[in-house]
């Protein structure tokens, strides 16, 4: 059974299957990386590091960016993503 | 796997035979389902429409005739009161294909009795000259296929909707069409989506089509925008909006996108599309039936039951635990695909096959069910 699920190979993210403790590890589909912190299933995991301004790729598209820089393992939501356009609007 | 369909004479096919009863005023809604009930398998709908004068007569009128011909059909009887507007959707049916249509009008008859008795009558021979129609090798670009999601979940981006992707792809390679539709649920992604066009042009529409949208709310007060994603969203995963709207697009997959479609507006060549639609599930199926879609997948996340009179709409779970608790209206899980036990690929083909077996004939949760709504839908309220 799969722990995480890859939508798409360009992504920077993996979507959580199950409920995640810090220091479980995943290893399928040539993705190996060991989670940091609790994540809730179905929420994103960092599978590569994501530099602060850098975009948040699912589905190999661009579903905003990183306000903060981001580990390998780490959960990726509100408190570290914002939308490109919404950010654009707010900074008006 | 092979496909098969009714050719019809206007060289659309259909994958269903069936007889329908629609009613052009709403006071002959009930008289419909009297028909429905007493005879050996017509199908009815009803609607709201008392033909007044309205500045949405011309999106009704196409709504009411674009269904009645949808290729599904063997054959359309209309129930009329006798006026004039009646006419004109008739004379509109008449142009859009070549479903037989007959006509029974309580102003001939002057009983509803007699009108309900004729219409028994008629959808009985109807229904068994339908038999006489055989089924033949069908292309796949036979398939215009409906795209719809309603009852959404956090799931529903990451299973059944990016499967349905998959199928569609699928499909749209092989030279079928496929529409996406609900403007409100691209808000946010439609410049990604437009860079997915087949040219400038329609990537400039895809945007357009969004903006005129939101004009439309904002100026109703709303903040659509800055509204989303809900609290329930963000609970369940999701972080943008751009990352929830991309969730309800995955159903078109990753193919490009051919043209931009107005609601109920019937594509002219293959391809992929987007259509302008309300986000109300049943009023998108309507328009859907209206442009002559002759399959829909549905995906759901808490269980619609909802169906159509003139498309089998198969429905997929986008989650186990739902599946499980309804089953009788689904006709295919892809929480599978969240509980780590089926891939994307996997399933996403398993909806492939599907849909061509719906396509040959097998039946959908949804028409065991006997789940046929119908919904016209407006722009402005009744104006008298």
């Amino acid at each position: 059974m799969r722990k995480v699920l890859v939508l798409n190979p360009a992504d920077n993210i993996a979507i959580c299957l199950e409920d995640m403790d810090a220091g479980a590890v995943i290893d399928q589909d040539n993705l190996k990386l060991t989670i940091t912190q609790k994540i809730p299933r179905g929420h994103k995991v960092a599978s590569k590091a994501v530099k602060k301004g850098e975009g948040i790729i699912k589905y190999g598209e661009r579903m905003g960016h990183a306000t903060k820089d981001i580990t390998v393992g780490e959960h990726v939501h509100t408190h570290n993503v914002l939308g490109d356009r919404l950010s654009t609007e707010v900074s008006k | 796997m092979s496909l098969t369909g009714y050719k019809r004479g206007d060289g659309r096919w259909g994958f269903r035979n069936q007889v329908l009863i629609l009613p052009l005023h709403q006071i002959l809604s009930a008289a419909a389902r009297d028909i429905e009930n007493q005879s050996t398998g017509a199908v009815a709908v009803s609607h709201d429409w008392s033909q007044m004068v309205e500045k949405d007569q011309e999106r009704i009128i196409h709504l009411l005739a674009g269904n009645a011909t949808n290729p599904n059909l063997y054959a359309t009887i209309l129930l009329r009161l006798g006026t004039p507007i009646e006419d004109e959707v008739i004379a509109r049916a008449k142009s859009y294909g070549k479903t037989k249509l007959i006509q029974i009008s309580l102003s001939d008859l002057k009983s509803l009795e007699k009108l309900t008795q004729s219409g028994v009558d008629e959808a009985n021979k109807l229904l068994i000259q339908a038999k006489t129609e055989q089924r033949v090798a069908a292309p796949i670009s036979a398939i215009v296929l409906g795209l719809e999601c309603g009852g959404s979940d956090a799931y529903s981006g990451i299973t059944a909707n990016p499967a349905l992707g998959v199928a569609s792809d699928k499909l749209v390679e092989q030279g079928a069409t496929s529409i996406l539709g609900e403007t409100m649920e691209i808000l946010g992604a439609e410049h990604l989506l437009a860079r997915r066009a087949i040219t400038k042009e329609v990537g400039a529409q895809i945007i357009d089509v969004v903006a005129r949208y939101e004009a439309s709310i904002n100026y109703e007060g709303i903040d659509i925008r800055g509204a989303q994603p809900s609290r329930g969203n963000i609970e369940g995963g999701l972080s943008t909006l751009e990352e929830k709207s991309l969730g309800a697009a995955k159903k078109a997959g990753n193919a490009q996108f051919t043209g931009v479609l107005e609601y109920a507006i019937a594509p002219k060549k293959a391809g992929l599309y987007f259509m302008d639609t309300p986000g109300h599930d049943i009023e998108q199926l309507t328009g859907f039936g209206a442009a002559g879609v002759n399959i829909t997948v549905f995906t759901t996340g808490r269980g619609t039951p909802t169906g159509s009179a003139v498309m089998p709409t198969i429905k997929v779970a986008t989650n186990t635990e739902m599946a499980t608790a309804i089953p009788d209206i689904i006709d295919l899980n892809s929480g599978t695909i969240a509980d780590g036990t089926q891939t994307l690929e996997e399933n996403g083909e398993e909806l492939y096959n599907l849909i061509l077996d719906v396509a040959n004939g097998h039946l959908t949760r949804a028409e065991l069910g006997g789940h046929h709504e119908f919904n016209l839908s407006r722009l402005y309220g009744s104006s008298l």
